[in-house]
């Protein structure tokens, strides 16, 4: 694995890396000269084109590279027209185009060579890979990433202004601070000045969410986001995911153990009175992802917009 | 729009202790569950919370639903963080000896006269 800072290597560095596969980077067209084309040939054609290696083909199979040190020796030794065949390296370091481009920077340590051909899954001969290659294809991709993240910082004041967003932690069992965040969101709407029954949906939204976390999950995030036209309630945790979403939205079905519902949760009813309570409502869980839910309420309801419009 | 009754009342006709009193003084619905989630489900305010349970989440659930007071049935003791909650939300807390159901039958009456 590629190392730059290690720890200390920007998340998007690293994101950018471990993005990019080796077909990525690589070089496609190609010179490529035949097993039976003589070295000469292929002087000629570096010599025409710029290149200091030429991959041998036999049919369209990578047969073996000549690179300019051959073709030296060869002027130097006195058999430049001998055939590509008789003086290739056969025995090739080679780069399949799917593996991650953080797999294959480590190669040019490695190995002695400049350049790596590479191939695809049926063994054919898909390009080239010098470092070169790898060093345009990180510029290429940090701009656009750099280009993106402009546009984010940029279209970001306007919008921000009216935009409140808090994250909060919510333990397993953790009752004591359980409703903490749903709290928060209440206080931070009423200081806003938001309608009544925003209010209260938003608070009873967030509110079971959070119990939930702290019953069924392995722990989680419950975050909140209000603009002005409406409050996005999202619920993440890390497992151990819904079995059937269809039945745990049912009212009355629960998981729950004799202790929470000695408590006065797990009556069933926490998913259904979200979705209740939401005007629009998003559930998915996976055992491997955990659960995401979210919750998004209008600040003013649908009949009363639609007054307002008319 | 339902009359209002007072909590101090409401309290009083079940022989109920303030533990702490918020600065609301009265209620126009009782809403009498030990499941959270269906006290969740009421859509009304200014409510009287009737519970058998003691831990803070009634508390909790009653700011959730914007609810005045809890009052909490069958004498049962309450802990010191369901106590410092209800201060810090501002709600009142109420303990009566009687059990949820008899509650019910002496507080109904109250809730249910209707003013002229």
């Amino acid at each position: 694995m590629l190392k730059l800072h290690g720890d200390e290597t920007p998340s998007t560095i690293k994101e950018v890396i471990l993005r990019l596969k080796v077909k990525d980077a690589t070089k496609k067209h190609i010179f490529t000269a035949r097993k039976t084309d003589s070295l000469r040939h292929i002087q000629n054609l570096m010599r025409d084109n710029g290149i200091s290696a030429v991959p041998i083909l036999e049919t369209d199979l990578l047969a073996g590279m000549i690179s300019v040190n051959d073709i030296i020796s060869a002027l130097d030794k006195g058999y430049i027209d001998d055939p590509a065949e008789k003086h290739m390296t056969k025995s090739l370091i080679i780069l399949e185009d799917e593996m991650p481009l953080s797999y294959a920077i480590p190669f040019f340590d490695k190995y002695s060579y400049r350049r790596f051909p590479v191939v695809d899954k049926d063994g054919r001969l898909a390009g080239i890979l010098s470092s070169r290659d790898i060093l345009l294809a990180l510029l290429h991709e940090l701009n656009n990433e750099i280009l993106e993240l402009e546009k984010m910082i940029n279209a970001e004041p306007a919008d921000q202004m009216d935009r409140i967003k808090r994250e909060f932690i919510v333990k397993k069992f953790d009752f004591e601070n359980a409703g903490r965040a749903s709290y928060e969101l209440k206080k931070t709407l009423k200081d806003m000045n938001a309608p009544r029954q925003a209010v209260r949906k938003a608070a009873v939204a967030a509110y079971e969410l959070e119990i939930n976390i702290a019953i069924h999950s392995d722990g989680g995030v419950l975050a909140f986001e209000i603009d002005d036209r409406k409050i996005i309630i999202t619920a993440r945790d890390k497992g151990p995911g819904i079995e059937d979403i269809t039945l745990a939205l049912q009212p009355g079905y629960s998981t729950a153990s004799d202790w929470i519902r000695s408590m006065g949760f797990g009556a069933g009813m926490g998913l259904a009175n979200t979705q209740k309570v939401s005007d629009d409502f998003t559930i998915e869980s996976s055992p491997k992802t955990g659960s995401f839910i979210q919750a998004t309420i209008y600040l003013q309801a649908a009949d009363e917009q639609a007054a307002e419009v008319g | 729009m339902r009359p209002e009754v007072l909590i101090d009342e409401a309290a009083s006709r079940v022989k109920g202790k303030f533990l702490h009193r918020g600065s609301r003084k009265f209620a126009r619905w009782i809403v009498a569950s030990s499941l959270m989630s269906d006290v969740l489900t009421t859509d009304e305010e200014d409510i009287l919370l009737l519970s058998n349970l003691n831990t803070a989440q009634v508390v909790r659930t009653a700011d959730m639903i914007g609810a005045a007071a809890v009052m909490i049935a069958c004498g049962k003791p309450v802990p010191q963080d369901t106590l410092d909650l209800a201060r810090e939300l501002d709600i009142s807390l109420i303990c009566t000896e009687f059990p949820i159901f008899e509650t019910c039958i002496h507080l109904v009456p109250l809730f249910n006269t209707v003013k002229k």
